[in-house]
């Protein structure tokens, strides 16, 4: 049950010397080489708050397990952003286009992945968010 | 204007019942524009080893000071260990995010959230006389002159290890280097750790005349790495940012 990711960063100009830096990774159990076996698949939001909501819900049993995280806003206009928090330390912000793809802990039931569409306005629109979690704990829930 | 693309691709035949396969390509542009991230790190490695019976510390890799706070920075992580069990957890501030076992790469935006830098003025005063000098921050500053702004110039040229400076006539103002908050300013009228040495006994003395001593506050974002055992672990990380 291989779930691979891989991952290009690639510039011509930002250095001196060209960044070429391409890496896959296959998305495996806790310590192991055993193979996620567990997906929330891909899902879609359309963001209007401004403050946090939650977009995965931590599961405490979830911790020390293998999670991976995939979020990416689906917007078009580059002043759109949302602001991704975990147990409210922001982690950073995602401009129109961009994506992220972490390692989830879950330390605890407060370590939940939240959202918020801080650049929204009535004007705006909605923000389009799309995300998937994969996992290994098959107790683990998510309001997905 | 540089132009750095950021692709993942992701894919598996057989976790669901139907393929999954989707990619994405999008450029790393600065907060809210079309424009391109121009600032970079480079690519770099960390290595952790740690005698058999010590503590296993945590790394900062990045300082919020090294990044915008609230660019629209992004960074790269990869665990380049072979050995499954082995791995890095990583932490934004107080905050553990996940875990990179062996193999796993992230890649995530940071809002590198600094602190407030600890800053004050220092004011050459009295008569300094050849030879009179001021210890701080480990370096001493030994006056060639009797005139006080020549004195407070020599400070100025000094390379503080955990300060910045700049000088207006004897006037010299210290900007710490990173954001903290137990600085060395204790207050309005002493410095912890400096030294006055008044060789002629003119009444040369050094104080602290304006800023705002005691203000330093701590980065809330720095990202922190701890390794899951005590030999050898190698990170691979990347930070591109305003």
């Amino acid at each position: 049950m291989a779930t691979t990711a891989t991952i290009t960063l690639s510039s011509a100009d930002i250095a001196g010397d060209p960044v070429n830096v391409s890496k896959t990774m296959t998305c495996t159990k806790a310590g192991t080489t055993t193979d996620l076996d567990q997906s929330t698949g891909l899902n879609r939001v359309h963001l209007r708050s401004v403050t946090n909501k939650v977009l995965l819900a931590a599961n405490a049993e979830g911790n020390d397990l293998a999670a991976k995280v995939y979020i990416i806003n689906k917007a078009t206009d580059p002043t759109l952003y949302v602001t991704i928090t975990i147990n409210a330390q922001t982690i950073g912000k995602l401009y129109a286009g961009d994506w992220m793809f972490i390692p989830w802990s879950q330390t605890d039931v407060a370590a939940d992945i939240e959202v918020a569409a801080t650049s929204w306005t009535a004007s705006t629109g909605d923000i389009p968010v799309e995300y998937a979690l994969f996992h290994e704990d098959t107790d683990l829930l998510t309001n997905a | 204007m540089a132009t750095t693309i950021a692709t993942i691709s992701l894919t598996s035949s057989d976790l669901l019942s139907s393929a999954l396969a989707f990619s994405q390509t999008n450029p790393l542009n600065t907060a809210g524009s079309a424009t391109g991230l121009t600032l970079t790190s480079g690519l770099a490695r960390t290595t952790t080893i740690y005698g058999t019976s010590a503590t296993i510390e945590s790394t900062t890799l990045y300082r919020s000071d090294d990044a915008l706070t609230n660019g629209a920075n992004k960074i790269y992580l990869k665990n380049m260990s072979a050995i499954a069990a082995e791995y890095y957890t990583v932490f934004i501030d107080q905050e553990e995010m996940g875990r990179l076992y062996a193999g796993d790469w992230a890649f995530f935006p940071w809002s590198a959230t600094a602190g407030t830098k600890e800053t004050f003025i220092v004011t050459a005063t009295g008569t300094v006389a050849a030879g009179d000098s001021w210890e701080f921050d480990g370096i001493t500053t030994t006056s060639t002159s009797a005139v006080l702004a020549t004195f407070a110039t020599q400070v100025d040229n000094q390379h503080f290890p955990n300060w910045t400076t700049t000088r207006s006539g004897a006037i010299v103002t210290f900007v710490a280097r990173h954001a903290r908050e137990d600085g060395v300013i204790t207050g309005d009228a002493a410095i912890t750790g400096d030294v006055l040495y008044d060789a002629a006994g003119s009444n040369f003395t050094m104080p602290i005349t304006g800023g705002t001593a005691g203000a330093g506050s701590r980065s809330e974002s720095d990202i922190m790495i701890i390794p899951s055992v005590h030999t050898t672990m190698t990170l691979e990380h990347m930070l591109f940012h305003q």
